[in-house]
């Protein structure tokens, strides 16, 4: 495995691996360790040419645990990848590492949770690589902003997998009154995503490849780097702490955190290059860099759930107010902004001026600008969800608002409408002989945006240990700065056989 | 105190009200009832570890094994956790009941692919648990007053002469009745056959073999046979374990989460 990364040969060594593992592989013990995991392939079918295509993925995850006495457990959850998704590969490095928003490794391991839990009698700790599920809804919590996560298969893979485990300490202290849960993490750990030629590159972050202006159109070229990460120091690192109370049968709790968003966004400066072509006829050539990087900002999130049963309904709630809360302003409204003919003007006059300054030699020059591409506000997200299970049928439905304070109409930002954004999610499951078909359908529809995401898929169960899966992925919008309705060319069937040990 | 001993046990050991005395015994059904909790309910708590073997009507099994704690309050609340161990993909999933007597039930399932605990609605209990013939509502834990009795007649059950007691609940939200063969010789039930709220035989429970624990008699492998679908689920019982002084926060979320 320490080889992976040492070229072509590592992916022939991996795929073999997992071939030859899969007729053998069973859960074993060594030395009081239990080890369990998986093997799987997966793949797609894209839908609609022109987009961009992935190759089979291999994994082998390897979760291993081992009790420390009575008092405490030990536990490490590795993944291996040959991840097909990667179109140009180009980091070294056998580890997905922890300072990367983008990874770009076609092989690597991953460190998805490590950590040695100690229990005591009114208290158990947890220290280590660590994912945290704070808030009651499904697939999107409010509340749950302790970890960051990999974005590069967009939001497909399950909540707790796209999960970045981060290095952490957590406490749990239970008392009569109320149990607590405080978790620390010395260093925020940026989330995953693709890189700009692959298929779940979000296109709302990429820049424009022409700005329209005046005086024509004017190429832009983009650069992407990656975050810069806030220093390692006390007061960068992030905090949560939640207290939950079971009172007359139901489960509440109130939250607070105070970190980095995890939601992603990007920042951009830009170059804008003249350069005169043919002094006698004072022609220019007019070019933009872009230069984009994923943002990081600190926000204070108050947050409150609660569950309980009502008849043969079991509902679900959950509440966030985010203070200090950025969001991403339209490109297009920045380019309006940066291109108007007194910036223009501007940008000329100054040109023509260190032209004649420079003895008529400077013919080729560079403005660097910082467009304002942020806003930040007070928001509030918050849903309510009711499932329904009725024999081997389970019906889940959630309302998930989001609310800006104060919201400029002037200054409109992305994945909110007017300063609201609204999704209904479903998902309906139905289980067949013996629980060994599944078939369900999720679906998601965001009212503002008029977009939805439906998702059909079948798994059935060959073995207790053996199951194939097929799912088709449908998306759809208006409005192609929206969150799904962006991916509206991205439709595919995914298929995915897993052994489990 | 009533401490039932096994919760699938105890589930499927249905709890009845006097009807009438039974003239062999001079007991009634209720007392034989209560007598069959009694002997199989002398601990206060216990831990088992548990295989269940799926049959489908083709005769394909899946395993699943888990691990089954069981508790009793002296306020009459009763509680049960389950943990699962195998197969892999459902490996840490555990199920929590809180029982109380004379109101609706509290359920809880962890769910380790979510990481997080989920209500689950009681009135679903009548609900196949996690793909067996046992249901929700047989993996929780009942009291003997939610059902009336009658003695229908004393039969043999193999070898072992047995009480016949049909158990109507006072409340039919998940079966019509219960009709149990408890052994003359140890009160511990032989077969019990379950009926749909439409009044048609359901399912089948056979107890095939019977152990002392600590000077408790306990069912070690039954199988329920459901005769609708032709689909059978056996248990089976072992290391099992009676006052081991579990706490009461053990039947927690906590532990739920915890696995083991």
């Amino acid at each position: 495995m320490i080889r992976l990364h040492e070229g072509s040969k590592a992916s022939i060594i991996f795929v073999l691996i997992c071939k030859l593992l899969m007729p053998a592989a069973y859960a074993f013990n060594y030395e009081g360790f239990t080890f369990n995991g998986h093997i799987e392939s997966r793949g797609i079918k894209t839908l609609n040419s022109g987009t961009p295509k992935e190759d089979m993925s291999y994994e082998l995850e390897l979760d291993s645990e081992r009790d420390i006495g009575s008092w405490g457990k030990f536990r490490l959850a590795l993944k291996a990848v040959d991840d097909g998704k990667v179109i140009n590969p180009t980091h070294n490095g056998v580890f997905d590492t922890f300072n990367r928003v983008y990874q770009d490794r076609d092989q690597y391991i991953n460190v998805d949770e490590a950590y040695i839990d100690i229990y005591t009698n009114s208290a158990d700790f947890r220290l280590g690589i660590q994912k945290f599920a704070w808030g009651r809804l499904d697939e999107i919590n409010p509340t749950d902003n302790l970890n960051t996560q990999d974005l590069t298969e967009f939001v497909f893979p399950e909540q707790n997998v796209r999960k970045i485990g981060a290095p952490a300490f957590k406490a749990d202290i239970y008392s009569d009154l109320f149990n607590t849960e405080i978790a620390w993490i010395p260093r925020y750990i940026p989330y995953r995503l693709p890189t700009p030629e692959e298929r779940w590159f979000p296109p709302i972050l990429k820049p424009p490849t022409i700005v329209h202006s005046s005086t024509g159109d004017i190429p832009v070229i983009s650069h992407y780097e990656d975050a810069d990460l806030p220093a390692f120091k006390l007061s960068n690192s992030e905090i949560g702490i939640r207290i939950s109370k079971y009172i007359k049968g139901w489960d509440a709790s109130i939250s607070y955190f105070s970190g980095y968003d995890p939601t992603p966004l990007i920042i951009g400066t830009t170059d804008i290059t003249v350069e005169l072509l043919d002094p006698s006829s004072f022609k220019t050539q007019i070019r933009t860099d872009a230069y984009v990087k994923p943002s990081l900002h600190r926000m204070q999130v108050f947050g409150f759930d609660f569950t309980n049963t009502i008849g043969k309904f079991t509902l679900r709630g959950e509440c966030a107010y985010y203070a200090g809360k950025y969001y991403s302003r339209k490109t297009e409204d920045i380019m309006r902004e940066e291109t108007t003919k007194e910036k223009q003007k501007e940008i000329m006059d100054k040109f023509m001026k260190d032209y004649i300054e420079s003895g008529m030699k400077d013919t080729r020059q560079v403005f660097h600008t910082n467009p304002d591409v942020e806003v930040k506000k007070n928001s509030m997200k918050y849903g309510l969800g009711v499932d329904y299970i009725r024999g081997d049928t389970t019906l889940s439905v959630q309302w998930i608002q989001e609310y800006i304070f104060d919201y400029d109409k002037s200054r409109p930002v992305y994945l909110n409408k007017k300063g609201v954004d609204t999704t209904f999610t479903l998902s309906l499951k139905q289980l067949y002989l013996q629980d060994t078909l599944e078939i369900g359908l999720d679906g998601m529809y965001g009212v503002e945006f008029r977009q939805y995401l439906i998702k059909p898929h079948i798994t059935y169960s060959f073995t207790d240990n053996l199951k194939g899966t097929i799912e088709a992925r449908i998306l759809q919008g208006r409005d192609t700065d929206s969150a799904i309705g962006q991916f509206r060319d991205n439709d595919e069937i995914f298929a995915r056989m897993k052994y489990s040990f | 105190m009533k401490i039932f001993s096994i919760p699938v046990l105890m589930a499927v050991v249905l709890i009845m009200t006097v009807v009438a005395p039974c003239s062999a015994s001079q007991m009634t059904p209720y007392q034989i009832m209560k007598k069959s909790e009694d002997l199989l309910d002398q601990a206060k708590d216990s831990k088992s570890d548990m295989t269940m073997i799926l049959i489908n009507k083709k005769g394909n099994k899946r395993v699943r094994e888990l691990i089954s704690y069981g508790k009793n309050l002296d306020n009459g609340v009763k509680k049960t956790l389950l943990i699962f161990k195998a197969p892999a993909d459902v490996k840490g999933t555990s199920f929590l009941s809180w029982s109380f007597p004379g109101r609706e039930d509290k359920q809880w399932l962890y769910l380790p692919a979510l990481a997080r605990v989920r209500q689950i609605s009681s009135a679903s209990k009548g609900e196949s648990f996690m793909g067996t013939e046992f249901s929700y509502y047989d993996m929780g834990r009942h009291h003997l007053d939610d059902y009336t009795y009658k003695l229908l007649r004393e039969e043999k059950v193999g070898e072992q002469m047995c009480y016949v007691i049909e158990a109507t609940p006072k409340e039919k939200k998940y079966y019509s009745k219960v009709i149990s063969w408890i052994r003359k010789d140890n009160f511990i039930p032989a077969r019990m056959d379950f009926y749909d709220k439409s009044g048609r035989l359901l399912k089948r429970n056979m107890i095939k073999k019977i152990e002392n624990i600590d000077g408790i008699n306990t069912p070690m492998y039954m199988e329920m046979h459901n005769v609708q679908t032709e689909r059978t689920t056996i248990i089976k019982l072992a290391n099992v374990h009676y006052n081991i002084g579990l706490p009461e926060r053990f039947f927690t979320e906590r532990y739920m989460k915890r696995g083991r």
